[in-house]
């Protein structure tokens, strides 16, 4: 359930926790969430990933831990997923993690806590990757329709309202990205107010609701009328017809279709 | 037909009267007050009495920075004092004129602060969920606090919106967070004390049939399901009725095939142990995001001429469900907008998905989109209709798979959304066809809850910053009220000296109206 949220961090203190030297026997940086909007997911007082520290770590990870736990932490048959593993989301710069790896067996006992550190750092970058993987991704490929039979679905369906050589001339250099593309087809933006004519009189609509009704009339007028059961409001909205067809395409009309407007360089 | 009027714990089983003392007025989630001072007749002298715009910024969040104020939680009125709630914020308010009696802050660790759905009164103590994960008991008269108690595990990305309810005295709360993969759970405390009484998963026992519905245990146990709405309640079956959320990965199924029980269901638990009497799955093996944590509505009625307790459910995915609240069983199951995603009904009535209507490499084109026919807000139900009205959406969007690995985490993909339009849906429970449908005019749609009174009655927001009053029987529009913002809670209304009250949470400001009679 839920929302695209904006997050900024504003400071960056350093703090060493006593629990962290300990283990580690050095003072890391730990994030302090500042000036948020929304929050985050999980603590405010966190640990902040070192990008050099993680690129150390995944060596140590890949040395040690990679056979058991996996090519991306996940877990295997053989040991748990250690993204979702409360140990390692409690952990602070090695302090759970470290004293585990001495307790538990078959584990490498003899890491120093620099390499423990830097590990941390790895598997921090793994869950906070997970934790935002919603929305940085992008689809890998969306052209995968047939061209042929999207031109003639464009021929046979379109072309009443549309040109491949007139408006639609070059869109897919209009629009680069084939996701937005994709997107833009099905729908389209408003480029044109929407018409509508109140009480005999036409004009953009500006506003309308249950209660009232506003109009730019040619003379740049804005008129508003109250609306009663006898007003007559007529609105004209050209992507109306656009809506109407979502109830038509089949996946593969869309795939199709895509596939050949991205043809239109 | 309906139970008779009883009074537990302040809350009474159905129909709100002077007061509104929890989330939803009373156990059964109809939020139909028996108020009729205020009426068709006499709407257009309903008058402004007193907003409320509180401001955080005298109250800093934790962490350093201020919240973003959206009033997203039912106010709670009793003896004379309105509570209402930001994250991390109560406020007790008179609700004779809006002003300020206390206001409690918590000092937060963290957690999403997306929205607060209000308190929970018992007797001298108000309840309220933040969201680092603590259930925080405060005193009623003052706002000190009296106790607070973890109620999840912040370290592994849970937080808690939802409005903490009271039966008889436990204190049931539940849980929010879909960034890991984390089941969800709700729990009884004890109302005196905090101490925790029983909790119930949104899973399965492992060995249990139902655990077939899963993969592997390690899926199972890391599979989400929610509970971010409050339940209801019916004290004579002593059951707990609440909506599960969707499954984790959210998105991204392959690594998690089957039904995936408990998530997505409609469940019915025992309010003293925490066992769970039966299930019925509005979205099995759901990957678009579809919680089913809608409001199951209480209601009793006659089903082939046989008297019987019933729950209605207008579900995300754009199903409308009746079942048998006593065994669970399916008597009306219909689209309340318009689908696609869906390949018929198995035996119990659950729909099936059209596994090419899940997430796709390419994008798979789908009504509803993620946002849901309807969201959170809470849905009204009136006994004099016998409609259930749901301010929902028709929208579509994209589902893309970004992630089509074997044990993808987290979300793995997402939707990108679309047209959508918005309508109040007025749903006869005894067919489940819409009875009418309200469009709202200029497009586009808005998560607004629903209020329907004896005064004959139904208010709710458009999506152009009006509060609106229609005619329940019809859906004509009586009566509005521009405000700034787009409602964005559950009205709510009570009686105090003679008048009667309307009050509405639109963004920032809550807005009191008045009819009085003198």
């Amino acid at each position: 359930m839920r929302r695209v949220a904006s997050v900024r961090f504003l400071t960056v203190a350093v703090q060493c926790w006593a629990r962290a030297r300990a283990a580690v026997g050095v003072c890391a940086r730990v994030v302090v969430g500042g000036g948020l909007v929304w929050g985050q997911a999980g603590p405010t007082v966190r640990q902040d990933v070192d990008p050099a520290a993680a690129l150390r770590g995944r060596a140590v990870y890949t040395q040690f831990c990679v056979n058991c736990h996996g090519a991306l932490a996940k877990g295997t048959e053989e040991a748990p997923d250690l993204i979702r593993s409360p140990l390692v989301l409690r952990d602070r710069l090695g302090n759970e993690l470290g004293p585990a790896l001495k307790r538990l067996p078959n584990h490498k006992r003899d890491l120093t806590n620099a390499q423990v550190g830097d590990m941390t750092h790895f598997l921090k970058e793994q869950i906070e990757n997970t934790a935002k993987n919603r929305n940085p991704v992008r689809p890998p490929n969306v052209l995968t329709g047939n061209l042929d039979a999207g031109r003639a679905y464009f021929n046979s369906k379109c072309t009443a309202c549309h040109s491949a050589t007139g408006d639609l001339a070059g869109v897919s250099r209009r629009i680069p990205d084939a996701v937005d593309l994709q997107q833009r087809f099905l729908f389209p933006r408003r480029t044109k107010p929407v018409q509508a004519t109140v009480a005999g009189v036409t004009g953009d609509l500006v506003r309308i609701d249950d209660f009232t009704v506003s109009l730019k009339t040619g003379a740049g007028e804005t008129r508003t009328w109250t609306r009663t059961d006898a007003l007559q409001v007529a609105l004209n909205d050209p992507l109306k017809a656009h809506q109407d067809l979502l109830d038509v395409y089949t996946d593969a009309d869309m795939h199709n279709v895509v596939r050949y407007l991205e043809s239109l360089k | 037909m309906r139970l008779s009027f009883l009074l537990l714990a302040g809350v009474a089983y159905a129909q709100v009267g002077a007061e509104w003392p929890s989330y939803n007025g009373d156990y059964s989630g109809q939020r139909y007050s028996a108020l009729n001072k205020l009426n068709q007749s006499n709407i257009h002298s309903l008058s402004l009495a007193w907003t409320l715009r509180p401001n955080p910024g005298r109250a800093p969040q934790g962490g350093g920075g201020t919240t973003a104020v959206t009033i997203k939680g039912t106010p709670v009125v009793v003896n004379g004092v309105l509570y209402t709630t930001i994250p991390d914020h109560v406020w007790a308010v008179d609700a004779r004129s809006g002003r300020e009696i206390w206001h409690f802050v918590w000092q937060s660790k963290g957690g999403w602060h997306i929205g607060n759905r209000g308190v929970a009164v018992l007797r001298d103590t108000v309840y309220v969920e933040t969201p680092d994960c603590f259930l925080v008991a405060l005193n009623l008269a003052d706002g000190k606090e009296k106790w607070h108690t973890e109620i999840c595990d912040l370290e592994q990305f849970y937080y808690a919106s939802v409005a903490p309810i009271v039966v008889k005295n436990h204190v049931i709360t539940g849980v929010s967070g879909d960034d890991l993969d984390i089941p969800g759970y709700i729990e009884s405390h004890d109302a005196a004390t905090g101490k925790l009484e029983w909790r119930w998963y949104a899973h399965p026992e492992p060995g249990t049939p139902e655990a077939k519905t899963w993969p592997s245990v390690e899926a199972m146990m890391h599979g989400g399901g929610m509970t971010w709405v409050p339940s209801t309640y019916d004290p004579q079956l002593n059951l707990l009725y609440l909506g599960t959320g969707n499954p984790q990965p959210v998105i991204a199924g392959q690594g998690r095939e089957g039904s995936n029980l408990y998530t997505e269901c409609i469940v019915a638990i025992d309010a003293d142990t925490g066992k769970l009497k039966w299930y019925f799955q509005p979205s099995p093996h759901d990957t678009h995001d579809w919680d089913a944590v809608q409001t199951p509505v209480l209601f009793d009625g006659e089903v082939n001429g046989r008297p019987r307790k019933l729950l209605a459910q207008a579900s995300r995915n754009g199903w409308f469900f009746v079942l048998d609240r006593v065994t669970g069983e399916r008597i009306i199951g219909s689209e309340y907008v318009k689908t696609n995603w869906t390949l018929g009904v198995d035996a119990k009535g659950q729909p099936i998905p059209n596994p090419a209507k899940g997430p796709q490499l390419d994008g798979a084109l789908v009504t509803p989109n993620q946002g849901g026919a309807m969201n959170w807000p809470p849905p009204s139900y009136s006994p004099e209709t016998g409609l259930l009205y749901a301010n929902a959406a028709r929208a579509w969007s994209v589902y893309y798979l970004y992630d089509d690995g074997d044990k993808p985490e987290g979300w793995g993909g997402n939707d990108r959304s679309g047209f959508s339009e918005g309508m109040v849906q007025a749903i006869d429970t005894k067919t489940g066809q819409v009875r009418w449908s309200h469009k709202w005019p200029g497009g586009g749609s808005v998560r607004a809850g629903m209020l329907s009174t004896a005064g004959k009655l139904l208010f709710t927001g458009d999506p152009t910053q009006n509060f609106v009053a229609l005619d329940p029987a019809t859906g004509k529009a009586l009566w509005h009220a521009g405000l700034h913002g787009n409602v964005t809670n559950g009205p709510i209304t009570y009686e105090l000296d003679g008048a009667q009250y309307i009050v509405v949470g639109a963004g920032d400001t809550l807005y009191a109206f008045v009819i009085r009679m003198n």
